[in-house]
């Protein structure tokens, strides 16, 4: 079956920092190169363009920079790739894909809106989690 | 046999130098060539260009210090990640395929060009 081509393969069990990063560059490259695919199965030419999409794939896993846990970074990409064959699979929907990913990367309207600038930094913490 | 090699020796021919780099027989033979598909080959002048516009057009780029020799992560500040998308990004441009193996290799525009230069398939 084509869904489960990616997934078959043994799960990654990284012994070093090294290993793991170079499974991490492994993972970019496979997203990247399924990008044409993804364009053209949810019509993605007119929102976003290949280089922009590989951006924003390189800042979703820069968002993890900071782990330096080999098991964790194996945790990290086998939901990486989990959410890249639901993608490929066409298991998303088009408003998935540009909500999740296309936009809201300058962060949240609410923040930038001149009607919020004045207020406190409490009340913006109290809107985003009970723990601050 | 000594007069033999007296004759040769001067009736030898002088050697001519070849000229560089094989330049002239391609813009001899250029025009042609017309149904050969072995010279679509692109020029050095030409992967050099596309290779740069690739670099400049990288959103952490500055480009104005984009040149050919200029390194990666030393020069440009980028990190390994942005590595890697410089180098996805240079197979898109060149409708390559860069293994792993050589794709690590490649770490300035110097080794950029060459591999792509080198390659037999580059588009």
């Amino acid at each position: 079956m084509a869904f489960t081509l990616r997934s078959v393969k043994v799960p990654p069990n990284s012994a070093s920092l090294e290993e793991a990063r170079g499974r991490v560059f492994d993972f970019f490259r496979q997203a990247c190169r399924s990008i044409p695919t993804i364009m053209d199965i949810y019509n993605l030419d007119d929102v976003v363009t290949k280089s922009q999409l590989r951006s924003i794939i390189a800042s979703e896993i820069r968002k993890n920079t900071h782990v330096t846990n080999p098991k964790v970074i194996d945790m990290l990409l086998f939901k990486g790739m989990e959410e890249l064959n639901n993608i490929v699979e066409h298991a998303k929907q088009r408003h998935h894909i540009i909500g999740q990913y296309v936009l809201g990367r300058q962060g949240l309207a609410q923040d930038s809106d001149t009607k919020d600038e004045g207020t406190s930094d409490f009340l913006k913490n109290f809107y985003k989690s009970n723990y601050f | 046999m000594a007069l033999r090699a007296a004759v040769l020796r001067h009736i030898r021919l002088p050697v001519q130098t070849l000229p560089a780099a094989g330049s002239r027989p391609q813009s001899q033979l250029s025009f042609l060539r017309l149904f050969s598909s072995h010279d679509d080959h692109l020029t050095k002048e030409e992967v050099i260009d596309r290779v740069l516009d690739v670099v400049k057009s990288f959103p952490k780029v500055d480009p104005s210090q984009v040149t050919p020799d200029v390194h990666f992560q030393n020069d440009l500040g980028l990190d390994s990640l942005d590595n890697v998308e410089i180098v996805m990004a240079l197979e898109e441009e060149f409708k390559l395929e860069i293994p792993d193996k050589e794709a690590d290799k490649i770490d300035s525009c110097n080794l950029a060009i060459e591999y792509i230069y080198n390659h037999p398939l580059a588009g």
